[in-house]
């Protein structure tokens, strides 16, 4: 899942910082990691010296990964997006970023276009799970996951993913609508409890323990309500792109992680590749 | 058992109480109910006016997207149902429905007021003024009234007889409050779909009695003091309690019969009796007016001149057809059952419509010949007392005296059916969805209706009526603009081919 990981840098990362991820990464089972770092085109430092990134793959190298550095030009979002999905990588890797609500208005924000435009999965890391200290690593077996899923077709595609993280506790979250009577509203409780019911079977020899429930309500902040109520550490689940009428009101995705405090696996629709 | 009791008379207790207190209040202080009701009125209108107009247009827009879309086929019961009537029977029931107090009330009288005190930018009295009266008048009683009966109808009919709820407006608030409309929260729906039919219909058996009364005196010189009004609706109230209480409901229903045979004969008359050629040329060109200019009709609220004009007439009409919808909406529900949405909505939509465009061009179209053409002054009796315009008309027909007493009749008829038939809705509203309602809740609700009525008309009469119509209506308008989203998520879990 993240065997083959691209880490997009910017200038002035500290090498430090990036071994935690190194560490991370590689107790999530990391083996190679390109740092990716893109020249804008109208940007200050383009053409600018470039040993900033050797001294980062070095400080990477001693965490044991193997590391090498690309460069590449555009809009910072989509070339990283196309350099991931042209290069083969497993994922790609971010660290979330605070930014103040205004700026990125104004602005735009990286990882949000990176979101929407990217073809392979993406792993947002924001405060859950903290990085480790200097000496400690991340034990994944501590891992809390929560999945949240459609009980669609495509949500199976994210099965593997989810397996892979091994973790200490998978929850599974559906969020739907209330159907519009009763009768059929517990018709539907009965059938989503027997699909999760199913999923979770197929989790159990992956984690220690798996739960599932399911909410009625607004999907971003129902998952982001469970999120906090389990602590859980990562949250998975799988991208679509909004409806029409609704694309102005933000996709489910993009508000979760903007809200969530747990990190975010994100993996795009298949079959979808972006105007990137 | 108490604590049971109150539960499930929730509703009930709720709005009793509520329309006891209001009354109460206009008992021992009318002059704070008329502060207070001017002060919320004047607060809703000032800032509202334009959400009456734009939800009404969402409605019609909204009932016409699912007629014309694939959810047009689907049934209003199950999909091996068939309609419980006829189709004549049915459409008979929607004239029914839609025939009532004000097309008597308003059939001569609008036309007239609004030529007389057109908006400020139309020259009173004038071939214009004519020309925007009958058009207003058709856009008023028109498609968009029976475009907020049929949201209430169709949500009650879809979540009753498809997905087999009781016949309350709560029930159609399941998909966004689940079991909760078995509590607080459905309750409160119920109690403003209440509140709303209580004022509703308390204003048309205001505006009933007032014209009978003018009828009265006009005909047999009756004191015009209000105590003669009280008096008319305390007879008229029992009657229709007797009716309500004795279970003469067949015979409420064969005099409603009778009464819509003898509406459609005096619409005949009049208009063999008058100028039919005048009359149907006003009928087409009104129609061709109103078809043509219905979008502006529908959002327009004159803010740069004649804003009053339109808070005064368009505001009060949308008000008062939401604050009559929940009782239209059940009755047209009940007999709508086994009809596709297509053919329910546009029905409702096009044929009692239809039938009130031809009673105002008869009624209002003869009134503003004899105005126009003959030297009458029509106008100047309605825009002094718009009750006595009905009675002012007849005096120009043969049998004058006959006619009027004929107009009475109908009046006095459709008091007592209308609010024969509100008591047992507002009943069945509070006993669940019940059909079968204790006998107490009748003359509970039967007599809040009188009493609502008279406390209204003794604090201010027209312009109070006018005043709690539009108020009542105003919490179940925005009820309305939910039931459209509730629909929406019911009919999108259908399996549509």
């Amino acid at each position: 899942m993240f065997e083959k990981t691209l880490v997009p840098v910017a200038y002035g990362e500290r090498p430090e910082e990036l071994m935690k991820i190194g560490k991370i990464l590689r107790s999530l089972g990391a083996n190679a990691i390109c740092l990716y770092h893109v020249n804008e085109p109208g940007s200050f430092f383009r053409g600018a010296d470039l040993s900033w990134l050797t001294l980062l793959s070095e400080a990477l190298e001693e965490t044991g990964l193997n590391v090498e550095a690309k460069t590449g030009n555009g809009h910072i979002a989509s070339a990283i997006a196309d350099a991931a999905l042209l290069d083969g990588f497993d994922a790609i890797y971010m660290k979330a970023k605070r930014r103040w609500h205004l700026e990125t208005m104004l602005l735009g924000s990286v990882s949000r276009d990176l979101l929407r435009l990217a073809d392979v999965p993406v792993f947002v890391h924001k405060v859950r799970p903290r990085l480790p200290g200097s000496e400690a690593e991340l034990d994944r077996r501590d891992l809390k996951i929560l999945y949240a899923t459609d009980l669609d077709e495509t949500s199976n595609r994210l099965l593997p993913y989810v397996m892979e993280f091994r973790g200490a506790w998978c929850h599974l979250l559906h969020v739907r609508g209330r159907m519009a009577d009763p009768l059929a509203e517990r018709a539907r409780q009965e059938a989503v409890d027997g699909e999760l019911h199913a999923v979770a079977e197929e989790l159990r020899p992956y984690f220690e323990r798996v739960t599932f429930e399911q909410r009625i309500g607004d999907p971003a902040g129902q998952v982001l309500y469970v999120s906090d109520q389990i602590e859980a550490d990562v949250v998975v689940l799988g991208r679509k792109s909004p409806a029409f009428l609704f694309a102005p009101m933000g996709d489910t995705a993009e508000r979760i992680v903007v809200g969530s405090r747990a990190s975010i696996f994100l993996v795009p629709q298949p079959g979808r590749r972006n105007a990137s | 058992m108490l604590r049971e009791y109150l539960k499930q008379e929730g509703v009930f207790l709720l709005s009793a109480g509520i329309i006891l207190f209001f009354i109460g209040l206009g008992i021992a202080r009318p002059d704070l109910l008329g502060a207070a009701s001017s002060v919320v009125h004047a607060a809703i209108l000032d800032n509202f006016s334009w959400l009456y107009l734009i939800s009404v247009f969402f409605f019609l827009a909204f009932a016409l997207t699912l007629a014309l879309s694939r959810y047009g086929t689907i049934k209003l019961g199950y999909d091996a149902e068939r309609p419980q009537y006829g189709f004549f029977g049915w459409v008979a029931m929607l004239f029914a429905a839609g025939m009532g107090i004000g097309l008597l009330f308003w059939g001569v009288s609008e036309p007239l007021v609004h030529f007389l005190q057109p908006p400020p930018f139309i020259n009173s009295a004038s071939s214009d003024a004519a020309s925007f009266a009958m058009r207003y008048s058709f856009f008023h009683w028109g498609i968009h009234p029976w475009a907020i009966y049929t949201i209430v109808s169709l949500s009650i009919a879809y979540f009753s007889f498809r997905r087999g709820m009781p016949a309350l407006i709560s029930s159609c608030f399941y998909p966004v409050l689940g079991e909760r409309i078995y509590g607080a929260a459905g309750n409160l729906v119920d109690v403003l779909a209440v509140f709303a039919t209580v004022f509703g219909t308390a204003t048309s058996l205001g505006f009933g009695a007032l014209q009978i009364h003018s009828g009265l005196t006009h005909l047999y010189g009756l004191s015009s003091a209000i105590s003669v009004t009280i008096g008319i609706v305390l007879i008229a109230t029992a009657l229709f309690m007797a009716s309500a209480i004795l279970g003469v409901e067949k015979g409420v229903q064969v005099l409603s019969k009778l009464n819509i045979v003898l509406a459609t004969a005096f619409l005949a008359l009049i208009l063999g009796l008058g100028s039919a050629p005048y009359v149907l040329n006003v009928f087409t060109s009104t129609l061709g007016g109103y078809i043509n200019n219905i979008l502006d009709l529908s959002l327009q609220s004159y803010p740069f001149a004649g804003f009053d004009w339109s808070r005064d007439w368009t505001v009060f009409y949308w008000a008062w057809w939401i604050s009559w919808s929940p009782f239209v909406g059940l009755f047209i529900a009940r007999i709508s059952r086994g009809r596709t949405i297509r053919e329910f909505v546009l029905t409702v939509l096009t044929v009692p419509t239809l039938f009130t465009f031809v009673w105002f061009a008869v009624f209002g179209g003869s009134a503003l010949h004899l105005e126009l053409e003959e030297g009458a002054d029509l106008a100047a009796v309605a825009g002094e007392d718009v009750s006595l315009a009905l009675f002012a008309f007849l005096e120009h027909y043969p049998f004058a005296g006959l006619l009027s007493l004929v107009a009475l009749f109908l009046l006095t008829v459709f008091f007592v059916t209308s609010a024969d038939s509100a008591t047992v809705v507002l009943g069945s509203l509070t006993s669940g969805g019940s059909l079968i309602v204790p006998t107490y809740k009748k003359v509970i609700w039967g007599l809040s209706l009188s009493a609502v009525a008279i406390t209204l008309l003794v604090t201010g009469g027209l312009s109070s009526l006018q005043m709690m119509a539009i108020t009542a209506a105003f919490p179940f308008m925005l009820v309305m603009i939910v039931l459209c989203y509730t629909l929406a998520i019911g009919l999108s879990q259908e399996k549509v081919q």
